[in-house]
């Protein structure tokens, strides 16, 4: 049985099928081409496929498509301005605070996320926002270095 | 795969009642949506999510009602959960991670009725009710005989978990929710404790203690023996000492992937003794004698 989504992403209309028990990571990945959004534990227990769905970060491969009917959705592809990079995708690049970089997209939507809500994150702030996402390869000092930095350019503190 | 969206609680029993056990309830999804994929689509899917009246908390008579559509989240982030319940804020505060608290749900996480369901053991020693919705009406059910092993509740397949009623504590009491696990987030508890310690008026007796347990046996449950020894009694450290003893043969553990039962029972023993010195602590401003 399938339903139709009408939702927004990026800030744009969309409007497609999708079957009843397909997860919004597989509509975003697999019916809109939209492959930012990482597939990797399929559990939600990793946080690579984090989007933000009405402001608040979410794992989608445990999300239902179906509960993307009328929602905001920001997704990897949405945070770049044409060409120029937003400032927690550039912070991750000029802290080297990516590895392999799977689960960099989800870091970054939880770090904007958290941004959103403050340009002051304390390290407390800083260990919640992220604590859902894992990275194997464990390059975790330089993600929280460029979340500082990231949260001091958004600020104009740097 | 049949798929509804009821809008009401009437037409939600509606569905359940026509199908039976091939339906599923899905409300977050963070559960079902992981046994869709790996364990079985079932043969119709009740999306809750659309009915507006089973989310919020609210206040009134000295009880705090929470909807059962309720976020983790929601409830960690809620004035009233924070100041009334700490107990229940603790266990939010330590679900999983950010990105499913913010999906979530506390009827999801008590519907599962998994015995480490991190918010059921405060739920316990809260002595709150289930509030469920039958096709013939409406009852009240405490979470003490609520849960009847993992996954089956008093909900049944026909019934739909709508509200959660905590009354709220007296005050100078104090409560306290222990997690043991690896990992401090996005993990499951090998042994989950919650503590909840009223003194007598001169700060000097155990007037009332609460003690659940989790992931300990087939169902969260509460400790009564080791209530019984506590209750009247000043709280020494040789009282403590026996009473995290008999708590650990209160529970009834397995060995899994997490933990051998004979460590499940040593955290359990560990965690009674924290949870009682952290309590007393709290209620009285005593170190325990």
């Amino acid at each position: 049985m399938s339903v139709t989504i009408n939702t927004t992403i990026n800030g744009k209309a969309v409007s497609a099928s999708a079957g009843a028990s397909t997860s919004l990571l597989e509509f975003l990945r697999d019916t809109l081409e939209m492959k930012g959004s990482k597939l990797c534990c399929n559990t939600g227990e990793c946080g690579a496929c984090t989007v933000i769905y009405n402001g608040k970060p979410i794992n989608t491969c445990v999300t239902m498509a179906a509960d993307a009917i009328g929602a905001q959705i920001i997704t990897i592809e949405g945070l770049a301005d044409g060409d120029k990079l937003h400032p927690v995708q550039q912070a991750f690049i000029d802290t080297g605070a990516v590895q392999c970089g799977y689960c960099t997209p989800g870091f970054i939507m939880s770090v904007k996320a958290l941004l959103d809500r403050t340009t002051k994150p304390t390290p407390a702030d800083i260990e919640e926002a992220v604590s859902g996402n894992i990275c194997r390869c464990t390059g975790y000092n330089k993600i929280v270095d460029a979340i500082h930095l990231a949260a001091d350019k958004i600020a104009g503190r740097a | 795969m049949e798929y509804f969206e009821p809008k009401s609680v009437g037409d939600a029993l509606s569905l359940l009642s026509k199908h039976g056990s091939e339906a599923k309830v899905i409300a977050g999804g963070t559960d079902v949506m992981v046994d869709i994929k790996f364990k079985e689509e079932p043969g119709c899917l009740v999306n809750i999510k659309k009915i507006p009246s089973l989310t919020g908390i609210s206040e009134s008579g000295g009880s705090v009602r929470i909807g059962a559509l309720t976020t983790i989240r929601d409830i960690e982030t809620n004035a009233v959960i924070r100041e009334k319940l700490p107990v229940l804020w603790e266990a939010a505060h330590q679900f999983a991670s950010l990105q499913v608290r913010n999906t979530a749900t506390i009827g999801g996480n008590i519907c599962r009725a998994s015995p480490s369901g991190e918010t059921l053991t405060p739920l316990l020693v809260l002595e709150a009710n289930a509030i469920l919705a039958f096709s013939d009406g409406e009852r009240s059910e405490p979470f003490k005989s609520f849960f009847q092993g993992p996954g089956k509740s008093a909900a049944g397949v026909k019934g739909l978990l709508t509200e959660i009623e905590v009354p709220i504590p007296p005050a100078g009491s104090k409560g306290v929710y222990l997690k043991h696990a690896v990992r401090g987030a996005m993990d499951i508890a090998m042994v989950g404790i919650a503590v909840m310690l009223t003194p007598d008026a001169g700060k000097n007796n155990v007037q009332d203690v609460r003690i659940g347990l989790g992931a300990v046996a087939p169902t969260p449950l509460r400790a009564p023996k080791t209530e019984a020894l506590l209750r009247g009694k000043p709280l020494t450290a040789a009282l403590i000492k026996e009473a995290g003893a008999l708590a650990a043969t209160e529970a009834s553990p397995i060995s899994d992937q997490r933990s051998s039962a004979e460590n499940r029972r040593w955290i359990v023993e560990a965690l009674t003794r924290r949870g009682l010195e952290q309590t007393w602590k709290a209620a009285t401003g005593k170190e325990v004698a």
